[in-house]
């Protein structure tokens, strides 16, 4: 139990870093002049990407176990 | 979204009642069609925004908005971390948790309207004023119902009525909350990042 | 006591709302060092804040406000106590089938405010020039009709399917009993307002309320679009019960191609009622706030600073894209559900199985998802960005495939088919023929050089009409008279119900053919008055006669159904023979429709054919009783 927990603690954190880098990222690919739309549309989908999964439990939709 | 999944079993159990993993099963689904469905209004601003401004942005304070979308996503962390401690009955985290996640809630709402909202633009300043307002504001009524939510199931949680094995109220606000900030995934670059500023 | 009526309380709940609403507003204005009373921002205020009032009043948020408060809240069934039980239909009720009734005669009562309007200025253009009412009347009345029949349809279309497809799927009910309650109330504060709105000025735009003439009309126009916002919620919220429903409640053996046809239409009808909605109420909301807080979404002037600041200005065309986004698809809304129905009576009376079933079911989920690739044929004529025109006319030909695909199968259904012609199979033949008219005028508006002529001409009105009526009206009605007895238990009479199909159906050909024909000779629609030298005068008489012959049906319809709720004959649980499993259960069908779950073993529309069963009402071999077998007169 005290093991899941953390594990699942953890998964919060990764997943908060992960967020940041590519917020981050984003701030600078604004900065090229021209031509960075797409990229940023990108960045942005594999956000929330993560979060659908991670914080969102997506999958708990069709997963049998339901969830937790 | 039948919300109204009691803690408390009815005394008298029929037939004709769902179990308890039935409907929240029920529940899930019913909840992420309505996200469904908001994605389409949200999509509709975004997509006005691209028809009325196109390639070009307003001048707007690029630190502060920098600053909201970090607020945002931290909150989105601290309510992930709050269903995580319920799942695991971990009672006084998980309660400690809501209330950081409303209180970055109400920040980054103190940085879109009293910061963003006072900017050199107004709301009727052509379609600059009228898409960022639009689409800040569509965004913050959503921000607020959410705190609204996390306060109710704060509430609730201290009265203890939510257990690992029956969350559904907390799991719908947790979820509820990050759908706002998935908006906020595609708002941020659409108004502060895409495009270039027109220097007159 | 009238008070124990939850429609009472929510009108009073409504009518404090909404004086509480004026009244913070005046003072938050006072508080802001404006004129206490600036007409728009208070009335809209208290617009919404009395909705609030109606939904409190009405009792649909007591269990979710009891939720919040961490307080129990079980779920309640049957009649309220200690009421009479009709006082259920008045008032919150979680029973889906009570729902459905309530939707449905709320459709019904719409459909007469509706057609009073139109009866109304029909009779204005009997002659040229103006003789009852003003232009600015007639165009509200114009307007009015169209939205109040919208209402009325979608009110229809929530009846029948939250009152069939649980039982046809075999769930015990909704998903979401109480979502699907306030699904229905909240509509009902929306009809409310835009029938408030005809008498605080009315608006000038039609339904379709485009700006840059909304952002200018009455105060009308926005009780307009407050309402349809409200009609909009409640189409949002009863398609996410609709399709977590079918999705996950379906009987053991009901797969997705054993679920009875109108399953499918409906699914299909959801699916569009649950993106697209999203957007006619957008268009709606920014036009309201641009007249509320001058935000130019719409508006092509710029203020000094918006210069300074180099933005561009807002832009009309990009109203009329978020509007079709929705409404379009929402014609297929409002027939998907009717051609579903036609789908479903056919092969009952023809005592044959569906042709092509699994075509039928495809083809509606193909209409609804092409449907949204075609919006912007409302268009070509408005100045819409030229490269977009050919792309939307190959679109718009293309959902013609799917369309005939269901013309096909009823063909195919029809042919050699053992036909009798009760009431409800006149209307559905009665309906095909109807939306026969309709889906021929389509393709000429569809293609850009024609419809450059015929935008915004009677011949549009005649093509919406009869693809309205053919596509959703008459079924509708072929419904109500095919389910009365399973609903009431007694039959209707049938005589009558002859005479309304033939007053009705005829009359409609008239008064759509004859609008096509105008509208050819020049006569633009939405416009109070005509040149007689266009010799259309005899026309206009026509269209305005067959109005109130199928005005005059419609009451015969209504006599006939209230009578024979209290006095017809007594029917017989499955009066048609029909397999379907609702009809082997008693009538009217008790509080929760079937005692046991039942178990699907062979195809819906297997009729006439031998020892073929689609449902199996005793399964694991309990003793025969209350069901009997599902063979529905399968040999008959
Ligand atoms: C064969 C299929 C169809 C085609 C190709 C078609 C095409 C069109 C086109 C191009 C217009 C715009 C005409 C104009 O304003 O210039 C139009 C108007 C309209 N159609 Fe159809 N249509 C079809 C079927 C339907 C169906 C099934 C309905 C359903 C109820 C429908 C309802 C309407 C309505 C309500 C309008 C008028 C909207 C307004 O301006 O107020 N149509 N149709
Ligand atoms: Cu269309």
């Amino acid at each position: 139990m005290e093991e899941k927990k953390k594990a699942a603690y953890r998964v919060g954190v990764i997943v908060l870093v992960v967020l940041f880098v590519l917020t981050i990222g984003e701030y600078f690919v604004a900065q090229i002049p021209g031509g960075v739309i797409s990229v940023l549309f990108i960045i942005a989908i594999a956000k929330s990407w993560a979060i659908m999964k991670y914080f969102m439990h997506i999958t708990s939709l069709w997963s049998e176990e339901g969830g937790h | 979204m039948s919300v109204a999944t009691p803690y408390v079993e009815p005394a008298h159990h029929e037939h004709h009642e769902l179990p308890y993993s039935e409907q929240l099963r029920n529940n899930r689904l019913g909840l992420w069609l309505f996200f469904t469905s908001e994605a389409f209004m949200f999509i509709g601003l975004l997509s006005s925004r691209f028809y009325l401004w196109g390639n070009t942005r307003p001048d707007l304070d690029q630190t502060l908005g920098l600053i909201v979308t970090s607020v945002l996503l931290v909150s989105s962390f601290f309510m992930n971390r709050a269903e995580t401690a319920i799942a695991h009955d971990d009672r006084p985290e998980f309660l400690r948790s809501l209330l950081i996640t409303a209180a970055l809630g109400i920040a980054f709402l103190v940085g879109v309207v009293g910061f963003e909202w006072q900017g050199h633009i107004g709301p009727s300043d052509g379609a600059y004023g009228a898409v960022l307002f639009g689409m800040t504001g569509m965004h913050a009524l959503h921000v607020v119902s959410g705190v609204i939510f996390i306060l109710i199931v704060w509430n609730n949680g201290r009265k203890g009525s939510f257990s690992a094995e029956r969350h559904w109220g907390v799991e719908a606000c947790a979820i509820w909350w990050h759908y706002v900030d998935l908006v906020w995934v595609f708002f941020y670059p659409a108004l502060y990042l895409m495009g270039h500023v027109v220097h007159g | 006591m009238i008070l124990s009526l939850g429609l009472v309380r929510g009108v009073i709940g409504m009518i404090i709302g909404a004086i509480l609403g004026m009244a913070v507003t005046m003072l938050i204005r006072i508080g802001m060092g404006l004129a206490a009373w600036g007409m728009e921002p208070v009335s809209v205020v208290g617009a919404l804040v009395g909705s609030i009032g109606f939904l409190l009043g009405v009792g649909v948020l007591t269990d979710w406000i009891k939720w919040m408060q961490g307080k129990p809240t079980p779920m309640r069934h049957g009649p309220p106590e200690g009421k009479p039980a009709w006082t259920r239909y008045f008032g919150t009720d979680y029973n889906h089938k009570v729902i459905g009734i309530q939707y449905t005669v709320t459709g019904i009562a719409l459909l007469f405010v509706a057609g009073t309007l139109a009866l109304t200025f029909r009779l204005e253009l009997v002659q040229p020039e103006l003789q009852y009412i003003d232009t600015n009347t007639f165009n509200t009345f114009v307007g009015a009709h169209g939205i109040v029949m919208i209402g009325a349809i979608l009110m229809g279309v929530g009846g029948l399917m939250n009152y069939l497809v649980p039982l046809m799927i075999g769930a015990s009910d909704m998903a979401f009993p109480r979502l699907n309650a306030f699904g229905y109330w909240v509509a009902v504060p929306g009809a409310l307002l835009i029938v408030t709105g005809i008498f605080v000025g009315g608006w000038d735009t039609g339904w379709t309320g485009y700006p840059p003439l909304s952002a200018r009309a009455p105060l009308g126009v926005q009780m307009f679009f407050l309402g349809v916002y409200l009609i909009g919620l409640s189409s949002i919220v009863g398609s996410v019960n609709l399709l977590t429903t079918v999705t996950r409640m379906r009987t053991p053996g009901m797969s997705l191609f054993r679920m009875p046809i109108f399953v499918w239409a409906a699914v299909a009808t959801s699916i569009i009622q649950l993106t697209a909605t999203q957007l006619i109420g957008l268009s709606f909301l920014m036009v309201l706030i641009q007249r509320l807080l001058g935000m130019g979404f719409f508006d092509p002037n710029l203020t000094e600073h918006a210069i300074e600041l180099n933005s561009p200005p807002g832009n009309v065309i990009l109203f009329q894209h978020l509007f079709w986004f929705y409404s379009h698809p929402a014609v297929y809304v409002f027939i998907l559900p009717g051609l579903g129905i036609i789908s479903e009576l056919l092969p009952v009376f023809c005592r044959k199985p569906l042709f092509g079933y699994k075509w039928i079911a495809l083809s509606s989920i193909t209409i609804a998802l092409v449907g949204f690739l075609v919006w912007a044929h409302h268009m070509f004529a408005a100045g819409m960005e030229d490269y977009l025109r050919v792309p939307f006319m190959f679109a718009t030909l293309l959902v013609a495939v799917p369309t005939g695909v269901k013309f096909f199968s009823w063909t195919g259904t029809l042919w050699r088919g053992k036909i009798t012609l009760e009431t409800p199979m006149l209307f559905v033949l009665g309906s095909i023929s109807v939306f026969l008219i309709g889906g021929l005028t389509g393709p000429p508006n569809g293609t850009v050089s024609t419809d450059l002529f015929l935008h915004d001409t009677y011949w549009i009105v005649g093509h919406f009409h009869a693809t309205m009526f053919g596509g959703f009206f008459f079924p509708f009605i072929a419904a109500v008279y095919y389910w009365f007895p399973k609903v009431t238990g007694r039959m209707y009479d049938e005589r009558l119900g002859k005479i309304h199909f033939w007053i009705s159906v005829p009359g409609f050909w008239v008064q759509s053919l004859t609008q096509a024909y105008i509208g050819l000779h020049g006569m633009r629609r939405r416009i109070a008055d005509y040149d007689p030298a266009l010799g259309i005068q005899t026309g206009h008489v026509l269209i305005t006669i067959a109005g109130f012959a199928i005005g005059i049906s419609m009451i015969i319809f209504v006599y006939n159904l209230v009578v024979s709720a209290r006095r017809g004959e007594v029917a017989v649980a499955n009066p048609w023979g029909s397999r379907s499993p609702e009809f082997q259960i008693p009538s009217p069908i008790p509080e929760h429709s079937y005692a046991q779950p039942f178990v699907v073993v062979g195809e819906p529309y297997d009729y006439a054919l031998p020892g073929s069963t689609y449902v199996n009402m005793n399964p694991a071999g309990l003793a025969a009783g209350g069901g009997g077998g599902g063979g529905g007169g399968g040999g008959k």
